[in-house]
């Protein structure tokens, strides 16, 4: 048996560009295996461009993105995804349970194996919004269910683009749990595009900054110190380390001043 | 005893055609004007005025080359809207009058008084025949057999594209099949609505349906049935007041999208 490579995703001097705009440059890193990495940076700075252009909705001028050595159009199917903004026609008559319903449509029968609508709705809360038209709910209401749909399947990766805009605090801090329960018992490995210091700070495993060039890719207590990060959180993050149950160890920071 | 309006053979035709015309146009409507699709049936009827008017100039049947011409336009504005910088807008408005301008060009190479080009421009329940018949029901059938089989794969393009492309489907060749539906269900249509005015059909039941449905799949139900409704209703209407089949069909389908519109008012 191959031993499987460390990295899952593989970016090597990936440069995008639309036009005469440069998004993306020359940006080469490897996104471990079961890891949840957090991916940070300022309004437009490629950060949605990055997670678009791993799931192949990005048009590459150069460079390669790899999901475990191959192709990404070979991966399709593996990745669940919840967009940064979901823009649909909020007149047409879908009910959540039909929306929901559509992910059974899939190419290949291992990607089909899914957990039941209930189950999904329960774990982000809105079982009784089962049978309400899609279009009618808030944009909170909506992005749990969107999260609801990437969770219906079992997916080596996950990507999501901001998952907690909209989301009140509590709902907050329900999605992190949620994302370190299923990382643990799954190994799904998560990349997640946030401006959540708290997020960063006790649930992920690495920090990507971005700035259109890779600013650094560490751990978030390294991470959070590099100049990128420093400049877009303020100069004064601290992060206080403490160790949960006796296993995963989590951080906490504070942005200070 | 048979009703004053199914004792005459034409009648006949133009109900059965109707019907099988009303649910497609319904079916494939629902999709088209939920992905803001609803001016590629009325840009794909007017152009196929060239294929039309090519048709008379040669003696070919104009049913089918109107029906080949329409999946090679259905194909072209796919192309057009999918692979390259030309907006949806501007693709059918350029090849809506493209189509047009061949046809009247062509038209002048014609001598005389053209009478077949009317039941194409404006529809008529007489132009239709037995052949023309058996080739919508032939096409409709298997449209609607790959409607079936493919609603779950066009729902998910309609509302989520991205994450449809993210299933591992392949949304090229279900968006090209949109296209190519939505072309063919109007062009087979064209002989009983006529040129001008079959996009509506494309849009009025969907339109009306949107009204009361409260999930997609009571709205394609609906939309089925509003057509039928319109097209049946209209060609008797037609019938019995002696008004133009395409003309009735409209009118009849805007005042109930009206009244839809009126009584769910909020």
């Amino acid at each position: 048996m191959p031993k499987k490579k460390p990295y899952i995703i593989d970016i090597t001097k990936l440069t995008i560009r639309f036009g005469d705009y440069t998004a993306l440059e020359d940006v080469t890193l490897g996104i471990k295996r079961g890891s949840i990495t957090a991916v940070v940076g300022p309004n437009g700075s490629g950060k949605s461009t990055l997670v678009r252009a791993i799931i192949g909705l990005e048009r590459i001028t150069s460079g390669t993105i790899t999901i475990d050595g191959a192709p990404i159009t070979e991966a399709i199917g593996r990745i669940g995804y919840v967009p940064q903004r979901f823009s649909f026609d909020k007149t047409l008559p879908i009910t959540v349970q039909e929306f929901l319903e559509l992910t059974t449509v899939c190419r290949k029968k291992e990607h089909c194996k899914s957990d039941s609508i209930e189950h999904v709705l329960d774990l982000v809360d809105m079982t009784l919004h089962r049978q309400k038209q899609l279009g009618s709910l808030s944009g909170g209401q909506l992005q749990r269910i969107l999260i609801a749909r990437a969770l219906l399947h079992e997916r080596d990766i996950m990507i999501l683009d901001e998952p907690s805009s909209g989301i009140d605090a509590a709902g907050e801090r329900d999605l992190y749990a949620l994302i370190k329960d299923i990382n643990a018992s799954q190994k799904t490995t998560f990349l997640i595009v946030s401006h959540e210091l708290d997020f960063i700070s006790k649930c992920a495993d690495r920090v990507i900054c971005l700035n259109r060039r890779l600013i650094c890719h560490d751990t978030p207590e390294k991470a959070l110190l590099c100049e990128g990060v420093a400049n877009l959180y303020g100069p004064h993050i601290a992060i206080h380390h403490h160790h949960k149950d006796g296993h995963h160890p989590s951080h906490h920071s504070h942005a200070e001043g | 005893m048979l009703p004053d309006v199914l004792q005459f053979a034409f009648m006949q035709r133009a109900l059965f055609g109707g019907l099988v015309i009303a649910v497609l146009l319904g079916w494939v409507g629902v999709y088209a004007t939920s992905r803001n699709m609803s001016f590629v049936g009325a840009g794909v009827a007017h152009a196929s005025l060239a294929a039309v008017a090519l048709a008379i100039l040669v003696g070919w049947s104009p049913l089918i080359t109107v029906i080949i011409f329409s999946i090679l336009l259905g194909t072209l504005l796919y192309v057009l809207d999918t692979r390259t910088s030309v907006s949806r807008d501007t693709a059918i408005g350029i090849l809506f009058s493209a189509g047009m301008a061949v046809g009247i060009l062509l038209l002048q190479f014609h001598d005389g008084y053209v009478p077949e080009l009317m039941s194409f421009l404006f529809g008529t329940i007489l132009s239709i025949t037995q052949i023309d018949i058996i080739i919508v029901a032939s096409i409709g059938t298997v449209m609607m057999l790959f409607l079936f089989l493919l609603r779950r794969e066009l729902l998910y393009i309609t509302v989520d594209p991205d994450g449809a492309y993210l299933s591992g489907m392949n949304r090229t060749a279900v968006e090209l099949f949109l296209y190519i539906s939505t072309s063919l269900a109007v062009v087979i249509s064209i002989k009983l609505v006529g040129i001008v005015l079959v996009s509506a059909l494309l849009v009025l039941p969907a339109a009306i349906a949107k009204s009361f449905a409260t999930s997609f799949s009571l709205f394609v139900r609906y939309a089925i049935c509003f057509s039928i409704f319109m097209v049946i209703f209209g060609l008797v209407l037609s019938f019995y007041a002696d008004l133009p089949s395409g003309a009735s069909i409209v009118l009849l389908g805007t005042v109930f999208f009206l009244s839809a519109r009126l009584l769910t008012m909020k």
